[in-house]
């Protein structure tokens, strides 16, 4: 590890840091909160967010957004609360591949229209937000049969956090190694850093960019699984509609570069539950429901001023 | 009397350097009211320095400036603008979604034609304009979208701007060309030229070209600089262009560092480009690279060579003519299929394109080519540190460190970087490198050079855009002159004993 000067280590570290150090002193003022009780809600909370997050946190890495991952969760959502009743397992292979091809035309269309990712994906989101609105009729729908099949998902529990956070995870380390040993990976990253160089280095950027894209689709179709599995429906105002901002803040305080090239989703895994906890360290150091969105805008800021890796603006000659 | 009126300019003894190179030495130099100076010399003599401490972009180290009679000592180009002198860059900086005036307006300050209340003055501005375009006798209307002109229209509205400097009230304004007609086309010349002698009038002029025919054409005066200092400055009456040459180049033998190779008779070209053409770039080129020879593309900065190596690499479209990769016409050529035909691309811009500065060396080398640092369908992260390291060893990397981000090495160290990238290629074919010892110290480019001479040993054809054309006669099988697009000479230099630099330049402009 000589090779990771000081400041590069402590980028490495941060969120984990970050997020340890809330835990502690909300352990300290309030200890109530970190029951199993506590751990359980935490890890419920964070489970849809980190999944939104890693998928954006793979879109950022190539120097783009996805403004409509946390949309196609909430139509996959619902969709898998239409489908799974009448036919099962089926219903969420196919949701997950439906979203999953989603994701990809996003990505497409971005390669090779050359639409900035802000713009299309802004254009996306209405369009999905608008389809879960007509397909869903506004209503909650309910899981009237093989409920079971979705909410074991979020009732089996490992170290009292539900299996859909565990998903996460899992999900996470696959995307760290995909990023560390496979040619893909090495490509999404060397786009996201220099896009130029990288296509006269032969790498194919629209290929990379396409499936950048199609890999946020399909995470965030299992977050919207996790939200399923969590409230047993799903409706277009209802839980899990309110993924965006959380899951991008997620990627940001995990120490994702906003202008690409950086990424380590191990790292969104904390990103989410700093997020995630913030609220609930908010309750519990006392401050007033008012006061609960300024603290938490001003905190989330802090953090990511703590966690944001700074190596691309220093040069060292 | 003749003491009355100072010279524009006057130059004594400036001098500006950089970390060891001298770019400007010892320059003096002075400027009468209305002459039009020529200033030419080759890439690197100093002309593109001078000109920035003239337009207030460098302070020189050494020597004093008087502009008008006035000691100038510019800190901005604002500096320089005010005191009357306006400059016309190569590359041009107008705003093509504005008007004409609107352009002049900004050039001559932000708050222009803007009353007090920050509203635009829209009669004003136009009629202002309307009189600097008068001034220099360009007939256009002022409220037409400089996105809508042509190209030398645009040059014209440069010119325009420049023309806008502010001296005081008895004083003459200098107008400095930087290249204008590079780009240009041959009747776009010719108006382009009337213009200039237009400017005469009320102002001096600097007009910096390699051509040296415009230069004696348009000039009254020529000064011709090589290595930072002025080797010639003399009237245009009775100078021939070999006169320029002379003076422009070094005539020290070269020293050929490898033996040439003469083409023997069954030998199969790797690449080969037959009547390739892009408008504007280049114009039915044809020529071929053979294994284990070194091709040189020699020509100034606008005759189309960049290009020309960019279409074989599939990085720029061509619009007609034929490439060959090992005899076979490719078709939908494309960097992917260059680089899985075994084609290799060094370009120009090392930091933007030819390297990803943020990856680390065992990256950067694993970027292309992965041989040998797949563990299955997995990159292996030990494995790629083998390969890069043996590569950083054999060009001998400084730091040697191949986990560093890449961006926190010298410049020659990238290049040796993004060279080894390519030469881990498992079957490299043609090696096409653009500039490769842009900004190289001379140890540095050596090791280069050796990289390119071994590759070119090892069986690949290389085509080759050198920095000069010592480094071609010093390197190349065979040089192709290139001039506007075209080829103007090809020199076998297996056969050809001593080949003069000055007989390349004479047929490069």
């Amino acid at each position: 590890m000589k090779h990771l000067r000081s400041f590069v280590a402590w980028h490495t570290v941060a969120p984990p840091l970050v997020f340890l150090a809330m835990v502690f002193v909300v352990g300290v003022i309030n200890p109530n909160y970190l029951g199993p009780f506590g751990i359980s809600i935490v890890g419920a909370t964070a489970a849809p967010i980190l999944l939104v997050a890693v998928g954006q946190a793979m879109v950022l890495n190539i120097g783009s957004i996805d403004l409509s991952n946390a949309a196609i969760s909430m139509l996959g959502a619902i969709l898998m609360a239409i489908l799974v009743p009448q036919i099962g397992l089926p219903g969420i292979l196919g949701v997950l591949a439906l979203m999953t091809v989603i994701g990809a035309i996003n990505g497409a269309v971005l390669a090779y229209t050359q639409v900035p990712s802000f713009a299309l994906t802004l254009g996306t989101l209405g369009i999905l937000q608008t389809a879960a609105l007509v397909i869903s009729d506004s209503q909650t729908i309910y899981l009237s049969e093989n409920r079971e099949l979705v909410t074991v998902f979020f009732n089996t529990n490992i170290a009292f956090i539900p299996l859909t956070f565990w998903i996460g995870v899992v999900v996470a380390v696959a995307y760290w190694a995909l990023l560390r040993f496979t040619i893909l990976g090495q490509n999404m990253t060397a786009v996201g850093k220099n896009e130029r160089g990288a296509i006269l280095s032969a790498v194919p950027h629209r290929g990379v960019k396409t499936i950048s894209f199609a890999i946020s689709g399909f995470t965030g179709a299992i977050a919207g699984l996790c939200i399923v599995a969590q409230a047993g429906s799903a409706s277009a105002s209802g839980i899990g509609s309110n993924l965006l901002l959380p899951g991008i803040a997620a990627a940001l305080v995990g120490g994702t570069s906003i202008s690409g090239g950086l990424t380590n989703p191990l790292n969104v895994i904390f990103g989410a539950l700093t997020v995630a906890f913030v609220p609930i360290a908010i309750q519990a150091l006392g401050f007033s429901a008012q006061a609960q969105s300024l603290v938490y805008g001003i905190f989330i800021i802090l953090v990511v001023a703590l966690t944001t890796t700074r190596t691309r603006g220093l040069v060292i000659k | 009397m003749t003491s009355a009126i100072p010279p524009v300019l006057k130059l004594t003894n400036i001098s500006r350097t950089f970390g060891k190179t001298k770019a400007v030495s010892n320059v003096s130099l002075t400027i009468q009211r209305g002459e039009v100076i020529g200033l030419t010399g080759e890439n690197g003599a100093g002309k593109s320095t001078l000109l920035k401490i003239l337009a207030g972009i460098e302070r020189p180290d050494e020597g004093q400036m008087e502009i008008n009679g006035k000691l100038a000592n510019f800190r901005s180009p604002n500096d320089a603008f005010r005191a009357g002198v306006g400059v016309v860059h190569q590359e041009q900086s107008l705003f093509t979604n504005l008007s004409i005036a609107e352009n002049i307006a900004y050039q001559k300050g932000s708050r222009t034609g803007l009353n007090r209340f920050g509203i635009k003055n829209w009669s004003q501005i136009n009629a202002d304009a309307a009189a600097v375009l008068d001034k220099i006798g360009f007939r256009i209307d002022p409220r037409a979208r400089v996105g809508d002109l042509s190209f030398v229209d645009r040059q014209m509205v440069e010119i325009a701007r420049a023309v806008c400097v502010e001296p005081g009230e008895n004083d003459t304004p200098l107008i400095i060309l930087d290249e204008p007609t590079a780009v240009l086309e041959q009747a776009e010349v010719a108006v382009l030229e009337r213009e200039i002698l237009k400017l005469r009038k009320f102002a001096s002029v600097i007009f910096v070209s390699h051509r040296l025919d415009e230069v004696l054409r348009i000039c009254d005066r020529v000064v011709v600089m090589r290595h930072g200092q002025v080797t010639t400055d003399r009237s245009t009456d009775g100078v021939t262009k070999q006169d320029l040459f002379k003076a422009m180049v070094d005539d020290a033998p070269v020293e050929v560092s490898r033996n040439r190779r003469a083409l023997s008779a069954n030998a199969k070209p790797a690449i080969e480009v037959r009547g390739l053409t892009l408008e504007g770039k280049f114009r039915n080129f044809s020529f071929a690279a053979y294994p284990g020879r070194i091709t040189a593309l020699v020509g100034t900065n606008g005759s189309g060579r960049g290009s020309l190596v960019r279409a074989m690499f599939g990085a720029e479209k061509h619009d007609s003519g034929t490439i060959l990769v090992d005899g076979r016409e490719v078709s939908n050529w494309s960097i992917r299929k260059a680089v899985a035909a075994g084609l290799a691309f060094v370009p120009a811009e090392r930091k933007v394109e030819g390297m990803i500065g943020g990856f680390a060396g065992t990256r950067n080398i694993a970027l292309v080519h992965q041989r040998g640092a797949m563990a299955g369908p997995v990159l292996h992260p030990r494995k790629m540190a083998a390969i890069a390291q043996t590569w950083f060893d054999r060009l001998d990397v400084n730091p040697n460190n191949i986990h560093q981000p890449l961006d926190q090495f010298s410049g020659g160290n990238q290049q040796k970087v993004v060279l080894s990238k390519w030469l881990n290629s498992p079957n490299l074919k043609v090696l096409m490198l653009d500039h490769p010892l842009r900004g190289l110290d001379v140890g540095v480019s050596q090791s280069v050079n050796a990289q390119i001479r071994q590759a070119c040993q090892n069986g690949t054809a290389v085509v080759l855009i050198p920095d000069t054309i010592e480094e071609a006669l010093d390197l190349a099988d065979e040089i192709l002159v290139m001039r506007d697009g075209e080829i103007s000479a090809r020199h076998d230099l297996s056969d050809v004993g001593g080949l003069a630099i000055k007989e390349i330049v004479s047929e490069m402009v």
